[in-house]
């Protein structure tokens, strides 16, 4: 057994001479909530359909729990919420979602117990109506969404792969779905989700992965990355008028290159070199009491931009959508 | 179980009880059998039934002749048992050749005021030339004419033996004669059933498999398309192989298929043994060719032995295999019903191309063409059955034909399912055939 839920090792895939996905290894730690990210077209859902053993990838190897993944059964441990959502229309709720159950190793009757739970907890079932009845067609958009969750779920699945999962979903939806995450998360299970609002995984993932034009651009855990691609910028705030100690460390240009003072709060860049911690025991030294001292974190979307270049990203690429 | 078995029995589950709920499936099991049935029975009852209403109790015989024939020909029509002269001398009038003329037009005012049917008029020249004229009401009556020409024939034939001194209790048996004719096939392997009926069969046959398999091949291609277009397929193949999901997928259109033959037959059997005796009770017993008609349904059935139930129950699984992986294949390539329609053309082509030459292979079942077409993967399992409902095929020629047919739906899988594969997750326009090659080609 490893500690890692998957391995990608150097995994490559093209299509008649368009290149999908170009020499990808990254690795998820198991019980890390992972965002695959990237602007449409990045390749994403080809590496995903890599994970899942849908595609093979031409070079490279991908392990799931420390076993090939196109071993028998090996995708078994493992839900899938494809990006373009659907179920069988003319089918019955239950008997699909018995029939996904099955797909992924469980008895019909757990199944049945299983999704009545589901249906129950999502409000699908309650005493006036049981939509499970029903047909997927007779449903809405909204319920459908909700039978989808189940299907992915119902096998309680180590791993779950959610591609692009909050793109059409009603806030309702959505956020049942950030909290089935953080659900997911706490009891220990893996969840890889790919979306191109960057602002989104930032705020859920543990780790992340960019890639663009089917290659990895950075990946790491976001506190990690984000430290990598701290800028210079330093936020200060002083519990009174700074004395003039204090002013002298912030006039020293070896330290400080810029200073845009806004009274008790200032925002200050760092001179190339500098040390923010040389900064900080200077400051008390000279003695400031400090009320803040952070390093501003550039977004994953400034990090992004500022790695693939605005050029390349496409349209409905953004930190705020 | 093997997981992988498990979840092929998944697919195959789902696949043929969806198919098996929907209600067409359940009104063509049902309707089918009535229709194959209501085929061969209602010809027979027509015939049945229009000799049966030959009436001729209200016919009147103007006899002529001088002689007694018209007493025979009445003797003959009403009361061919010789229980009741009375009532066949009621029918007759007898004039000379100088009141014929008057006896005529009381028949016919008789007629015009209903109080007869018709009449029948011997004359001088009945005897010598064997011809008597009637007129009446249902004069176009087949069975009637039928009906009276055999009295006729009697009376003229009694006329004659007693011209030769033989006593009346002989003449009577000899001409009381009926005479009716049942059709045997017989070739070099001995007796097979009636001709007729193994033609209507061999037809019938070849039809419902030709019709079974096209119907169950736009079945699949519309299943395999709902899948892609809800995206469906996409969260099926993440727990199966897509080759699973195929196999699982011909293999339950296919059990829907066999399901749905096996009730047809059964079903259709049941009924005519329903429908038989009451055929035959139509026709009353009265008129041979009738029950003749009836019975080419049930008796005259060629002879279908076990080797010959087992081999087209293979060929119609080989059939349905065939042409539902190609089906499928089309179903995975396109994304619009329109686009599938177009797509479809080649492979209905093959399995049309087989069924239009359903007729000229019944009427001549050991031409070139039959033979030929009864290798072919895409027409033996239609073309073969049909020949072997009329004719004993050897049984090497059988099992070379199905062997055929099982190495193209090996090869037809193979391709099928390289391009379901690969077409399954591709969106947008439809492949060129070049891209087709390179999705066979396709490693995975």
């Amino acid at each position: 057994m490893t500690d890692n839920a998957i391995e990608i090792k150097d995994v490559g895939k093209s299509y008649s001479g368009h290149v999908a996905v170009r020499d990808l290894s990254l690795t998820v730690p198991r019980g890390a909530v992972y965002g695959l990210l990237g602007p449409n077209g990045a390749g994403k859902t080809t590496t995903i359909r890599m994970l899942l053993n849908i595609i093979s990838p031409d070079t490279g190897s991908i392990q799931i729990f420390g076993q090939p993944n196109y071993t028998a059964g090996a995708t078994d441990n493992l839900g899938y919420l494809p990006e373009e959502r659907g179920l069988y229309p003319k089918m019955q709720v239950r008997r699909v979602l018995r029939f996904l159950g099955e797909l992924k190793g469980l008895s019909g009757k757990e199944a049945d117990r299983r999704i009545t739970a589901w249906l129950e907890r999502l409000g699908l079932k309650t005493a006036e109506k049981d939509w499970g009845e029903s047909k997927v067609n007779e449903l809405s958009r909204g319920m459908q969404q909700k039978v989808q969750f189940i299907g992915t779920l119902l096998h309680d699945p180590d791993l779950v792969i959610l591609d692009e999962p909050f793109s059409g979903l009603d806030p309702i939806n959505a956020q049942a779905l950030k909290d089935t995450v953080v659900d997911l998360k706490r009891r220990g299970k893996t969840v890889i989700f790919s979306t191109h609002l960057m602002e989104q995984a930032e705020r859920i993932c543990d780790s992340v992965c960019i890639i663009a034009r089917g290659e990895k651009v950075l990946d790491g855990g976001v506190a990690q990355v984000k430290a990598e691609h701290a800028g210079k910028n330093i936020a200060l705030a002083l519990d009174g008028a700074p004395n003039n100690g204090v002013s002298a460390v912030l006039g020293d240009r070896a330290l400080v290159t810029r200073v845009d003072d806004n009274n008790r709060s200032f925002e200050l860049e760092l001179a190339p070199g500098a040390d923010s911690q040389d900064l900080l025991r200077r400051l008390i030294g000279a003695g400031a009491r400090i009320q803040r001292f952070e390093l501003v974190q550039p977004s994953l979307h400034k990090i992004f931009l500022e790695k693939v270049g605005a050029t390349n990203v496409e349209e409905g690429m953004s930190g705020h959508g | 179980m093997d997981k992988r078995i498990a979840k092929l029995v998944t697919v195959i589950k789902r696949e043929y009880l969806e198919r098996v709920r929907q209600r067409w499936f359940i009104v063509s099991s049902l309707l089918v059998p009535f229709m194959m049935v209501g085929l061969v029975a209602v010809p027979a009852w027509l015939s049945a039934k229009s000799i049966t209403i030959a009436d001729v109790s209200k016919v009147v015989i103007v006899d002529a002749t001088g002689t007694d024939l018209g007493a025979r020909v009445a003797e003959s029509l009403f009361d061919s048992t010789h229980t009741n002269p009375a009532a066949a001398r009621a029918h007759l009038r007898t004039a000379t050749t100088a009141t014929l003329a008057a006896a005529e037009s009381v028949a016919t005012r008789d007629v015009m005021e209903r109080r007869a049917s018709g009449f029948v008029v011997l004359d001088s020249s009945t005897a010598t030339r064997r011809r008597a004229r009637y007129e009446g009401r249902d004069a176009t009556s087949i069975g009637l004419e039928k009906l009276i020409q055999r009295a006729l024939r009697r009376g003229i034939i009694a006329d004659r033996l007693k011209a030769r001194g033989i006593d009346a209790a002989q003449i009577d048996s000899i001409t009381s004669v009926d005479a009716s004719i049942s059709t045997n096939r017989l070739d070099e392997n001995g007796r097979g059933g009636s001709g007729i009926a193994a033609t209507i069969v061999g037809f019938g046959l070849a039809f419902l498999l030709y019709f079974s398999i096209i119907i169950f091949g736009q079945n699949v291609l519309r299943g395999v398309m709902e899948e892609k277009q809800t995206r469906v397929a996409e969260v099926v193949v993440s727990s199966v192989p897509a080759e699973t999901l195929l196999a699982g997928k011909v293999i339950g259109v296919g059990g829907v298929g066999l399901t749905q033959q096996v009730l047809w037959y059964g079903m259709a059997a049941v009924l005519m043994t329903q429908i038989g005796p009451f055929l035959s009770r139509m026709s009353g017993g009265k008129a041979a060719a009738a029950g003749a008609g009836a019975g080419v349904a049930l008796s005259a059935l060629p002879n279908f032995s076990l080797g010959f139930i087992a081999s087209v129950i293979l060929f119609f699984v080989f059939g349905i295999t065939f042409y539902c992986t190609l089906f499928a294949a089309v179903g995975a390539m396109v994304s619009s019903e329109q686009e599938a329609q177009q797509a479809a053309v080649p492979v209905t082509m093959l399995a049309v191309l087989s069924f239009i030459f359903v007729q000229p292979i019944t009427l001549n079942p050991t031409s070139t063409l039959a033979h030929v077409m009864s290798w072919l993967p895409f027409s033996a399992p239609v073309v073969m059955p049909l020949r072997m409902t009329l004719l004993s095929i050897p049984w090497y020629e059988v099992a070379g034909s199905l062997l055929s047919v099982a190495l193209g739906c090996v090869i037809a899988t193979w391709f099928a399912a390289r391009i379901y594969r690969v077409g399954l997750l591709m969106y947008g326009k439809k492949p060129s055939l070049r891209e087709l090659v390179r999705w066979v080609r396709y490693s995975h």
